[in-house]
């Protein structure tokens, strides 16, 4: 093939965040041909991974073109060795996090090379009972990804009874958060009246469904903490504990108890569903960006299409000759015009005449540390995995006020081949967007490195503005219709978990191409490819 | 050594995911049919679409399944290969020993493999088309060199007239030589092969499944172990999740009730 132009196409679809790339995958493998565009010279999108380099290059792009993608504001810190710099060293940094007046480590912990990192924008991971899951087994896609266990949840509580033990590592300010009723039994810092509150509202919640039909009509809408507090008696100091199981990235007061209970009840379901011990994954090497890169290769090997650094540059829409059969014409920044059928892209890829803004906007930050970080990766049941990943929650009166909405921190560990040995990468976010999110960032990271003691050290940061949508704030996950052919997707989640929403809208993309050609109930179900499964 | 599984014994099996890369019609997927299938297509339509393929390769001590992955009839939009050699533990970068411009461009990959792939990546370099060549594997079968068609691999017919040298018959236009000096500075494998008549094919996959270091394939993917484990004991290896083993335990066991 030597020009784009020269066939129509059944779909074309521009951008390559991982809705796009699974929605290539389904098209392709039902025979369609399809086009797969990415105006950027990466895979990923808003979903892609980086390496330094890369991650240099793309805070370049980002602060150079304003208003062009889902970001804004990229800072890249590097951590100067104090007798590199002999003048002060340079306030780049700014927080008490890089510089440590005393006992300033010895060892000369270094950045890896370029490579050695994958830095993800998109760090979220997988609950084991995500729709994600099914989708990637059907799909055969998981032959080709390794995935590794999130392993526990952590509540920050400076006040911690072995606040003062300094063997314990960064867990001495962090407790961790009881998962089932094992681990409640055993948990030494809540009364014994608290776990009979508790157990109560875990018993509730985990009941059937259809056991529940008496209580459908219990009020959902009101507070989570009040919620918990009026219904159940859980006592204070466990709700944000129990939040942290839901993700909610607004605090308390903000989260309603029907956000919450469903979300708390997918944590729990989804532990031991793949081995004890644990619910969610994460995929190596860069999390949803492997994914979606292998989704793009299988695609690919089905037939479709590929060309990066090829975008959209305008949209002759067939709405005024919706019966011709390639009623979309589309002006490529390469030059080439193509015709399809349809075209799908996020509002970012498609020209941008008709810009939604993303309803929320977040504070996020990639950190690499100088430590692995290792008493937050304890096994907690026997037969587990190592894990490899693990959730930090600081809720907002811990580092600012109460109405404050809690800091997330995913440490990854670099058993996800995100990082060399000895090092960690942590990714940050809260849903505050500008200096006061990032100053809560910061203030976590330092209270994390400062708890794990030398030589816990930033090597290297970066910080950015993320604009997307949170699955609490209200936005529905839908294609958006610009005409019979043209659909954008709804804005990138910023959610700390897949959410299964995105699954449904690619269906139903794709449902939208085919037809009624192909049976809707084989979405994404194929056989493996000749002497591509196991023996 | 055997092409397909056969051996009796059961010896530790892994995959290698091989990413093949060169410009257009140097015979990349000619390499791969005669590899695999043992079999060669004359004037071979360039490959549409994107192909994978897999094909064991056995060793004395061990098994290789090779999962190779053919950037076919994409290389103008160059956008696959950056997504293929993603984690792959070797690399075939192939050339046209009658083209010149085609060895230039597998330096390119060379250059780009190096500065993005997986540190322990085994490249090797391959000048394909030896049949057109006086020192060819089978000269008898040396076709016609006037002819614009004749690569045998499948050439859509470059357009740039390339004067073979038609009266000796011997199309070569790069030496052995110069490919080998370039390739023993660089660290990599080097072959001439010819897959139209076989020559050397299957001495490429044997020598790249010789030179991946038993490390990188412990682990099954990426470059010699690096960032697989953590502290000392701690193995990435055995903390992997196994998606095929989803009955292997019930909701029951994480259920808090």
């Amino acid at each position: 093939m030597e020009t784009l132009s020269e066939t129509p196409w059944d779909a074309i679809i521009a951008g390559t965040g991982l809705a796009q790339s699974l929605l290539a995958l389904a098209l392709s493998r039902s025979g369609k041909k399809v086009l797969h565009l990415d105006r950027n010279p990466y895979y990923g999108g808003s979903e892609a991974a980086f390496s330094l380099d890369e991650a240099q290059e793309w805070m370049n792009s980002v602060n150079q073109h304003p208003g062009q993608s889902p970001f804004e504001d990229v800072k890249i810190f590097t951590y100067q060795h104090p007798q590199d710099s002999p003048q002060s060293t340079p306030s780049q940094h700014g927080s008490e996090s890089s510089a440590r007046p005393e006992g300033t480590p010895d060892i000369r912990a270094k950045l890896a090379a370029s490579r050695a990192y994958t830095l993800s924008l998109s760090p979220y991971f997988l609950y084991t009972r995500s729709q994600l899951i099914s989708t990637l087994i059907s799909s055969k896609v998981y032959r080709q990804l390794e995935f590794m266990a999130v392993g526990s949840w952590w509540i920050h509580s400076p006040g911690h009874p072995n606040a003062a033990s300094s063997e314990l590592g960064a867990t001495r300010v962090f407790h961790r958060v009881p998962g089932n009723r094992e681990d409640i039994f055993a948990d030494t810092h809540i009364s014994m009246k608290s776990k009979r509150t508790l157990m109560r509202f875990l018993r509730h919640i985990s009941k059937p469904e259809e056991e529940d039909d008496v209580e459908t009509d219990e009020d959902l809408t009101m507070p989570f903490g009040e919620y918990l507090s009026s219904k159940f008696s859980v006592p204070q100091d466990l709700h944000d504990p129990l939040l942290s199981l839901s993700l909610s990235q607004l605090s308390q007061q903000d989260t309603t108890a029907n956000y919450a209970v469903p979300r708390i009840k997918r944590h729990l379901a989804s532990i031991g569903a793949f081995g004890p011990g644990f619910g969610g994954v994460v995929s190596k090497y860069g999390g949803a960006s492997e994914i979606l890169q292998v989704a793009c290769r299988a695609s690919a090997v089905g037939g479709g299409v590929y060309a990066l650094d090829t975008g959209i540059q305008s949209l002759v829409d067939g709405d005024a000759a919706a019966e011709a059969e390639y009623p979309v014409e589309a002006q490529l920044s390469n030059g080439e015009s193509v015709r399809s059928k349809f075209l799908f892209g996020s509002t970012w890829d498609l020209s941008a005449k008709e810009q939604m803004s993303p309803p929320t906007k977040v504070a996020r930050s990639i950190t690499i540390v100088s430590s692995s970080l290792a008493s937050l990766f304890p096994i907690t049941v026997e037969g587990a995995p190592l894990s490899a990943s693990t959730v930090l929650m600081f809720p907002g009166h811990s580092l600012s006020n109460p109405q404050s909405p809690p800091v997330y921190l995913q440490v990854h560990s670099s058993d996800t081949g995100d990082c060399p040995r000895e090092q960690s990468i942590i990714y940050g976010s809260v849903s505050l967007s500008g200096p006061e999110g990032h100053t809560l960032l910061e203030c976590a990271i330092d209270r994390l490195l400062r708890a794990e003691g030398p030589p816990a050290i930033v090597l290297w940061s970066m910080r950015y503005n993320q604009m997307g949508r949170l699955s609490n704030d209200g936005t529905p996950s839908t294609l958006h219709p610009h005409s019979p052919h043209v659909y954008s997707f709804p804005p990138s989640s910023l959610d700390l978990a897949f959410e299964d929403e995105t699954v449904d809208t690619v269906k139903k993309a794709w449902t939208r191409i085919v037809g009624d050609e192909v049976d809707h109930d084989d979405f994404m179900i194929f056989d493996d490819r000749d002497g591509a499964s196991d023996e | 050594m055997s092409e397909s599984a056969g051996a009796n014994a059961p010896k530790p099996s892994s995959s290698v995911k091989l990413v093949l890369l060169g410009e257009a019609a140097v015979g990349k997927s000619s390499l791969v049919l005669r590899f695999v299938n043992n079999d060669f297509q004359e004037n071979k339509e360039p490959t549409i679409g994107a192909a994978f393929l897999t094909q064991k390769c056995t060793l004395p001590t061990r098994t290789i399944k090779f999962e190779i992955w053919d950037t076919a009839g994409q290389e103008r939009f160059a956008s696959l290969a950056p997504m293929y050699y993603r984690n792959a533990q070797a690399a075939l970068v192939v050339y046209d020993v009658t083209k010149p411009s085609s060895l230039t461009k597998a330096k390119h990959w060379v250059a780009e493999l190096q500065r993005q792939a997986s540190p322990g990546i085994v490249i090797a370099l391959v000048g394909n088309k030896l049949d057109l060549t006086n020192d060819g594997g089978d000269a008898s079968a040396a076709p016609e060199p006037e002819n614009e068609s004749a690569g045998a691999d499948g050439d859509e017919a470059a357009e740039e007239g390339e004067g073979h040298d038609a009266s000796s018959g011997n199309a070569r236009k790069v030496s052995t030589r110069e490919a080998n000096t370039y390739a023993e500075e660089e660290s990599l494998l080097f072959f001439e092969t010819s897959a139209k008549t076989g020559t050397n094919v299957v001495d490429v996959f044997t020598a790249i499944a010789n030179a991946i270091p038993e490390s990188s394939l412990k682990t099954g993917r990426g470059a010699a172990g690096s960032g697989q484990t953590a502290l000392g004991a701690r193995s990435g290896d055995d903390s992997r999740v196994n998606l095929g083993e989803r009955n292997a335990a019930t909701a029951k066991e994480g259920c808090a009730c």
